[in-house]
């Protein structure tokens, strides 16, 4: 942060005018492309020539870039779908289970009461929604606290799950439905698409309007921003409901691209979500949680996992990558948030020599 | 004095230079065995330094000397380690989950019986004995929230001395009476005679007038950190008190130009939880001050005004309007603002941007299509208002915690103003500000009173108030008992005010009830 300050300090004092803007701009870009700020994409680069050395022969496909994404497309929707409520305070760890809720709903319709698709996806992502109304009316009405209204809604929703699939696998979904989980459009299937539009959509609605605004003023500091007249409980609403749709949208994809109504795929999708949000909240925008560092960070971590399981690592890697790539984000992100005598000693150093740096433009 | 007067503490030559400012500027002082000294002064005068001092929180300049006895009579330099002296702070650090006897326990060493059971009867015998040294019958057992806040005050005190070294202590009680009824106020002055009479000092940190002659066998003024009296009980008399407390120079202050326009807010018969049937009108332009000590109510009518809390009763209009009351968004819509006194929990949010805290309050002048903040209309407000504060630095993209008090609260101030508020309430509108920012901030208030807002101003601070003001309500146990204008409203008798208002009585308040809702 400090950096930030003294480079464009450094920048607007540097000269007028149009070299004025230049210089701001190429400050600007330098301080958001620093090591410090987007260490993902600096990470990608590593990991991607690691492995591209390590395994050429498989890693360097383009296959495998195209089994990538499509993996990596349900699980980046739960982690955008976080975003929302994390910015606006609301620890969400019922986020799994609303995507495997959504998912078994939808199969469940399909195949046992022949619900048309359309029909089927659009209750299903009615149902997450009802979810978060329900949980942001526990939060904000009756003031349970987040982390136990969506630990406990989670553990109900696991419960509803095994109820409506017997705790059996729903099959016979209909081609045409799972067609939208594996139809591919220029090699690129639909749900990459769509995560690349809610992803769209959310970035729109968190970074650029006055709700989102308002939204991420309730998770900073929620007694200031009643006081500034924000309605709290609203925007707790507003990212829940989000939240839940998102989730459910992704369940609904993961039931496609199986073909299968599976009640067990909740838990898998909790920790991924989780430590793409934290360590995307590392990039870009420090500290904030943000849609861009979220994506990179779905982008590290499926590479990371990938690649190490392309060189034969064993079944329980990615439990482990997912873990230690958490507790990572989150370490680091409050080495940056609070400096102790000694970090702060280590900066003033950094700080000085990114002072030397940009002192002669 | 009599010559067996034995000296337990010693202050000679204490200063402590803050910055280059000095908070405490060579006091000397003594307190002998069974003496009640009390200390009184206004908010800086160097209260709170001197304590913190003797309780070692501070280093003092070279040169001060703070010695106390070692038990034998001899006086020695304090040590680290803090013998010899006790403290009770204003909020007293009991923790009110547990009861007296575990709070008792707790800062007892437990040596080798870690791992052996606790024999609790045993245990609540010792502990009723120890609060019973103190005239005080306490149910030991009932944890200490549901206790009075005299007999809280007391575990305090017994925790305090509870297995001193030897008698020759000094017990220091910062401020212990605020949130207390005067019955209450009665049994705490015995256990405090009890102490003093066992062959202990007392230095007593007192606002109150009637308490510091009730209870003190001496009294040392101080003012602007210097010692500037010294008297024996009996002869004192309050005038001198609050002279010696106020100084000489009475600040003539600056009121605000024109005469006040219609009335903009009117309340009638608003009460709450502190606060009973307060009936009053401020007209547009003019500076109305609220003055009490806490818990008097003065800290929680801004917070009623705005609807951060829910009237018990009364009714509220805005130029005639009546305002609903507990609905915030509602406020902000009518033209309340509401400046809180805590900057950090309540004013702003710290982590994000100058240019974000700005805008908050009213993000729908800079919206744009599709719910959109139009950055580029933003970033012009947010650049004209840090002008208009003189923000330092003028960067309104940086977070709003990387800012000096003083701008901070000159930011918090400037969200508000920015709304063009037609009733402007602030609480405590400069604390923990720099000289500086303090003329700046008073500069906006007053310009904001000349465009026509009412403004409420709820302070602690007398000085503030006789110079922002152009009148100041009394406020004492939750009602309006005075009001000062004109010529009469000067420091001194805002002080005189103060120090004369009596402990709330106890028909008025419930036990506990002192305490401020968030």
């Amino acid at each position: 942060m400090m950096t930030t300050a003294a480079t464009e300090h450094n920048a607007t004092s540097g000269g007028e005018g149009a070299g004025r803007a230049q210089g701001r701009l190429g400050a600007r870009l330098r301080q958001s492309m620093s090591v410090g700020n987007a260490s993902a994409v600096y990470l990608f680069a590593l990991l991607f020539a690691l492995f591209a050395l390590w395994e050429p022969g498989t890693f360097l496909t383009l296959q495998n870039w195209q089994v990538l994404l499509d993996n990596q497309a349900v699980s980046g929707l739960v982690a955008i779908g976080l975003i929302a409520p994390l910015s606006a305070g609301v620890v969400d760890l019922a986020v799994g289970s609303e995507a495997g809720f959504g998912g078994i709903v939808v199969a469940w319709l399909l195949a046992d009461h022949g619900v048309p698709i359309p029909l089927a996806i659009g209750i299903s992502l009615i149902a997450g929604a009802l979810v978060g109304v329900v949980m942001a009316t526990l939060i904000a009405r009756a003031r349970i606290p987040s982390l136990i209204t969506t630990l406990a809604v989670s553990s109900i929703l696991i419960a509803v799950i095994d109820w409506i699939s017997g705790s059996e696998q729903i099959l016979n979904l209909g081609a045409s439905f799972q067609d939208i989980g594996t139809d591919e459009f220029l090699g690129v299937t639909y749900p990459v698409y769509l995560l690349a539009v809610v992803s769209l959509i959310v970035w729109y609605f968190l970074e650029r309007t006055a709700v989102g605004r308002r939204l991420r003023a309730t998770g900073a500091n929620l007694e200031a921003a009643r006081l500034a007249g924000v309605r709290t409980s609203q925007m707790i609403l507003i990212a829940t409901v989000s939240c839940g749709v998102i989730a459910a949208l992704a369940g609904v994809l993961a039931s496609a691209q199986l073909a299968t109504g599976d009640p067990t795929i909740s838990q898998s999708y909790l920790l991924p979500a989780f430590a793409a949000a934290f360590l995307g909240s590392t990039q870009f925008h420090r500290g904030r949680f943000n849609v861009a560092g979220t994506l990179a960070a779905v982008l590290v971590l499926a590479v990371g996992v990938k690649g190490l399981q392309l060189a034969g690592a064993p079944i329980w890697l990615p439990d482990l990558f997912n873990g230690v790539a958490l507790l990572a984000a989150v370490g680091f992100a409050q080495y940056q948030k609070s400096p102790t005598a000694r970090t702060a000693a280590i900066r003033r150093v950094l700080r000085l020599r990114a002072g030397d740096r940009t002192a002669n433009p | 004095m009599t010559a067996d007067r034995r000296v337990l503490l010693r202050v000679s030559g204490l200063s402590k230079t803050f910055t280059g400012t000095k908070a405490l500027d060579d006091v000397s002082l003594e307190v002998a065995a069974g003496e009640i000294l009390a200390i009184v002064g206004q908010n800086g005068s160097g209260k709170s330094t001197l304590v913190k001092l003797l309780a070692g929180l501070h280093q003092p300049d070279p040169g001060s000397v703070i010695e106390v006895s070692d038990g034998t009579g001899n006086l020695v330099p304090l040590g680290r380690d803090g013998r010899g002296l006790h403290f009770i702070h204003q909020d007293l650090g009991l923790l009110p989950t547990l009861n007296t006897t575990e709070n008792l326990d707790l800062g007892r060493a437990l040596g080798r019986r870690w791992i052996t059971p606790v024999r609790w009867p045993a245990e609540h015998a010792r502990a009723s004995e120890v609060t019973a040294r103190f005239g005080a019958a306490i149910d030991v057992r009932a944890p200490v929230a549901l206790l009075s806040p005299a007999e809280r005050a007391i575990v305090a005190i017994a925790r305090a001395l509870d297995g001193w070294e030897h008698p020759d202590s000094v017990l220091v009680l910062d401020e212990p009476t605020t949130a207390f009824h005067r019955d209450e106020v009665a049994r705490l002055f015995d256990a405090v005679r009890r102490v003093a009479a066992e062959g202990a000092g007392v230095i007593f940190i007192s606002h109150r007038l009637e308490e510091v002659r009730a209870l003190a066998d001496r009294v040392v003024v101080l003012r602007d950190g210097r010692q500037v009296a010294e008297a024996v009980a009996g002869e004192f008399d309050d005038h001198d008190l609050v002279t010696a407390i106020v100084g000489a120079s009475v600040d003539e202050g600056r009121r605000s130009p024109g005469g006040p326009g219609p009335v903009m807010l009117a309340l009638d018969e608003l009460a709450g939880p502190l606060l009973h049937d307060v009936s009053l009108n401020v007209r547009a332009g003019e500076i109305v001050g609220v003055s009490g000590v806490l818990g008097s109510g003065r800290e929680e009518l801004n917070g009623l005004l705005f609807g951060a809390q829910r009237p018990a009763r009364g009714r509220i209009a805005l130029a005639g309007e009546p305002l609903p009351p507990g609905d915030m968004a509602a406020a902000i819509e009518a033209g309340v603002a509401f400046v809180p006194a805590d900057r950090h929990r309540l004013g702003a949010v710290m982590t994000m941007s100058v240019r974000e805290n700005l805008t908050l309050p009213d993000l729908g002048s800079v919206r744009g299509r599709f719910g959109a903040i139009r950055l580029e209309a933003e970033s012009a407000e947010a650049r004209h208002w840090a002008a208009q504060v003189e923000l330092r630095p003028a960067e309104p993209d940086r977070p709003l915690s990387e800012f000096s008090g003083g701008n901070q609260q000159k930011v918090v101030l400037a969200k508000w103003l920015r709304t063009k508020p037609r009733l402007l309430l602030l609480d405590e509108p400069t604390q923990g500000v720099d000289v500086g920012a303090k003329a700046a901030i008073y500069q906006l208030v007053r310009q904001a009173a000349a465009d026509g807002s009412a403004v409420l101003v709820a302070s602690s601070d007398a000085k503030e108030l006789a110079a922002l003001c152009d009148r100041v309500l009394l406020i004492d146990q939750g009602r309006v008992t005075g009001e000062l204008a004109g010529p009469a409203l000067t420091e001194a008798a805002l002080v005189h005010a103060a120090l004369a208002t009596a402990a709330p009585a106890s028909a008025a308040i419930r036990p506990g009830s002192g305490e401020v809702p968030a």
